[in-house]
């Protein structure tokens, strides 16, 4: 079954009006962890960010469970972000807070303002919090402050945060380009086991084409804004590499 | 070589060029500076009124004779001076906020409109001088403490919105992507993705304008709003010299004790 279904995605930058994105689809179904790998300014993060219109996109549908995402209302949009969890590049957690409250800031959707405010998270989302943190072996760590972790935690951090919204869906942004090898390792294991016994499907952005080979089922192949691949991880093929990575090649 | 020659000749003709421009510079400052002087002070001074050095070290020494029966009336007013520094500071924290929310570039609600009006209240703020606040407040809510407090919050208000609108200004934006990426709204974002990030600039700022805003509010008083100015001024009035030396010694010594506890604080919280 198609969990996420994008049709003739398209994106510009504001200022000069180039296109990015010329023109994406694809489906993502239950179970996959789908890849997105391409050289660097392919627009491999402008379609991560479509998704969940942190970029809005210029054309195009994206549409999550049936809902057409690309039309909704600020506040309906913040709904439905509830349910999409994100891990970034650098992270992006706040250094001066705790990991605890990092990682229940993924609740920040379902709480309330004035809740949110003084930290008056439910006791079952502190239960969860802790949960996750032990799930992405940090539970030593709960007090510290976000600052003091290495980079493998803090994408571990990362995770639990995402894992906190219960989503129903995983948006990776190079999840692994600030680690180094055997952690990147490490955190793509986590992450795909993580997604296999929670059933959320992952649509990751990655340029270690090693690692997308061996993590993900489904591989879209992306140069200056077009698909020049889309398919299972088994059929692609080394032209198919030469013919993404062209532009790097010359 | 000839070539080299007419260099040489060019660079001598700039240098000297420089030097003259040089020697005029320091004529027109000493034209200035004397010009000042025979037209403000020569001319301008009643040199009858000054008097003989005999005199003049008379007058000082009047308000060498310390008038220390002033000294218990002087407690409720140095209170009210702390307090009113507390306040006006505490009062100028809270107008800041929306200010530096509409002079931050990166998170003002509107960049056509909202943005200059929160810079101009910032530099509006800071070129009006306490005492024209504070006589503006008299005016409007009459004497006593309170148009102080208004005064120093109004003065408060251009240092600790700059200060926080550039702090704001200069957070890392990737804490607000990934809660704006929750779905956090966009209170959330400030209070979860900004506020942590500026926290302590903000704290130091504060505590900076406290210690600034005890020396404004001694000399409240003399417009009328409150404290140990309106001592000063009535012991001024009544031509009691040692009395204002005595409020000069408590204002001095109250602006030291704001030094010291600002300087721990500032120091504990960074």
């Amino acid at each position: 079954m198609s969990i996420l279904q994008v049709q003739n995605l398209k994106a510009r930058y504001a200022q000069t009006g180039d296109d990015i994105l010329k023109g994406i689809s694809f489906d993502v179904a239950e179970g996959d962890f789908y890849a997105i790998i391409g050289p660097s300014g392919a627009g491999k993060s402008t379609l991560i960010r479509c998704i969940n219109r942190l970029v809005e996109p210029s054309e195009g549908s994206v549409s999550l469970f049936g809902q057409e995402l690309t039309t909704l209302s600020a506040r309906e949009l913040r709904k439905t972000r509830r349910h999409i969890g994100m891990i970034f590049q650098e992270f992006n957690l706040v250094n001066r807070m705790s990991v605890m409250d990092n990682v229940l800031s993924g609740r920040l959707g379902y709480v309330g303002t004035t809740r949110s405010l003084f930290k008056l998270f439910p006791r079952s989302d502190i239960q969860r919090a802790l949960e996750l943190l032990d799930r992405v072996g940090l539970i030593d760590h709960v007090d510290k402050r976000a600052d003091q972790l290495s980079g493998g935690q803090r994408q571990r951090v990362g995770i639990a945060r995402a894992l906190m919204q219960d989503p129903q869906l995983l948006l990776l942004d190079e999840p692994t380009a600030s680690l180094d090898p055997k952690i990147s390792r490490d955190v793509m294991q986590l992450i795909r086991d993580t997604a296999r016994d929670l059933g959320i499907p992952v649509l990751c952005n990655i340029h270690d084409v090693a690692l997308a080979k061996e993590f993900c089922n489904r591989i879209l192949g992306l140069q200056s804004g077009r698909m020049m691949f889309d398919g299972k991880t088994a059929d692609l093929a080394d032209s198919d590499l030469e013919r993404i990575y062209e532009l790097e090649v010359l | 070589m000839t070539h080299l020659i007419t260099l040489q000749a060019e660079l001598e003709r700039s240098r000297r060029r420089r030097q003259w421009v040089q020697l005029l510079m320091l004529a027109l400052v000493l034209v200035t500076v004397l010009g000042s002087v025979q037209v403000i002070i020569i001319e301008d001074t009643d040199w009858a009124r000054v008097g003989t050095f005999g005199q003049i070290m008379e007058s000082v020494g009047r308000f060498m004779a310390l008038d220390w029966s002033l000294i218990p009336h002087l407690g409720i007013p140095m209170l009210e001076t702390f307090l009113m520094a507390c306040l006006g500071t505490i009062l100028g924290l809270f107008f800041s906020l929306p200010v530096a929310w509409f002079g931050a570039l990166n998170v003002t609600p509107s960049k056509r409109i909202l943005y200059p009006f929160g810079r101009f209240l910032m530099t509006l703020s800071r070129s009006i001088h306490e005492m024209v606040w504070a006589l503006i407040f008299v005016a409007a809510v009459g004497l006593g403490a309170l148009p102080g407090i208004l005064a120093i919050a109004m003065r408060s208000v251009g240092f600790i919105s700059k200060i926080t609108a550039e702090a704001i200004e200069n957070i890392d934006p990737k804490p607000v992507e990934a809660i704006r990426a929750v779905g956090g709204n966009n209170f959330q974002v400030m209070t979860y993705g900004i506020l942590p990030q500026i926290k302590t600039v903000v704290l130091g700022t504060i505590i900076f304008e406290w210690d600034i805003n005890i020396r404004r509010s001694a000399i409240m008083g003399l417009v009328g709003a409150g404290g140990l100015g309106l001592t000063f001024f009535r012991q001024m009035a009544m031509y009691n010299y040692g009395g204002v030396t005595v409020v000069i010694l408590a204002i001095l010594s109250l602006i030291l004790l704001g030094e010291i506890l600002s300087h721990y604080t500032r120091k504990a919280i960074v």
